[in-house]
């Protein structure tokens, strides 16, 4: 198998800044999904975070030289940087509430020294069933397979 | 298919023993390996038979069992366990689930990102 070379240190120490500065963030989406080993493609990181205006946040970024960019008309938030590249900023999540609520489902996943909070595979399934979008509908048999398949090896 | 003496001696040397005392360890007098190292094949009639009438060497029907058949078999019995226990899954769902399972959470996510980057890796 060829060498990954996506999702490298760089990505990682942005991670583990925000970790170490305690910045309360979780990772949403199909890559919450991949962590969980759902076998799915995804071409970014979304994150989810209680406070952009965290200046924990601006402190983690500034370690790996990249900087955040508020959003500017039909434009979303966003981090612009090498070591961001592949971290998207999401501000809402389909039908499950408030950021406060949602983190004390979150799992804990490790990722090389440390561990970062998860959004639970049963909820990626419900956000994405209220989403409604075309990508999100797809993915969906995919993903109530794996979670069926966990079930099933933990029992 | 025959006994090859060198691969044998070869085999041996590697290991840093003699051919002595390989059939001594492997209970095997010289008479009876010598014996066989003479034949011109090693394998039952009846096994030269079934290639002959298929028209095929023994080597293509003769399969040898290792750790990774194992795991396999293994991985696809739970695969039909859990198949059987759910109405509509998808095999292959749960065969990648699996074998993602064996995996640290990190190269789970790499070979997400890696196939989401490179979209031309999907297409037939």
């Amino acid at each position: 198998m060829g060498k990954n070379l996506i999702f490298t240190k760089n990505e990682i120490r942005f991670l583990r800044e925000l970790v170490r500065l305690k910045v309360d963030f979780m990772i949403i989406g199909l890559s919450a999904a991949a962590l969980q080993k759902a076998p799915v493609v995804t071409q970014d990181v979304d994150l989810w975070f209680a406070d952009l205006a965290d200046p924990q946040l601006t402190k983690a970024l500034k370690k790996v030289k990249s900087i955040y960019i508020a959003p500017m008309g039909n434009n979303p938030p966003m981090f612009a940087g090498d070591a961001v590249k592949l971290f998207d900023i999401v501000t809402h999540v389909h039908r499950l509430g408030k950021y406060a609520e949602v983190k004390k489902k979150a799992i804990k996943i490790p990722l090389d020294d440390f561990k970062v909070s998860v959004l639970p595979l049963e909820l990626i399934i419900k956000s994405k069933q209220a989403s409604g979008r075309t990508k999100d509908k797809l993915v969906l048999p995919v993903l109530k397979d794996v979670l069926k398949t966990i079930k099933s090896e933990k029992q | 298919m025959r006994i090859s003496l060198e691969v044998i001696k070869d085999k041996c040397r590697q290991q840093k023993i003699t051919l002595s005392e390989l059939l001594k360890q492997a209970g095997v007098s010289r008479n009876a390996f010598y014996t066989l190292a003479r034949e011109d094949s090693v394998l039952p009639k009846s096994i030269r038979a079934i290639a002959k009438n298929l028209n095929i060497s023994p080597s293509e029907f003769l399969t040898e069992d290792n750790q990774e058949m194992e795991k396999m078999k293994l991985l696809l019995k739970k695969v039909d366990d859990i198949a059987k226990k759910y109405k509509k899954i998808d095999r292959d769902n749960i065969r990648h689930t699996l074998l993602l399972m064996s995996e640290p959470p990190i190269e789970c996510l790499r070979r997400a990102l890696t196939r989401g980057q490179k979209p031309h890796i999907h297409q037939k």
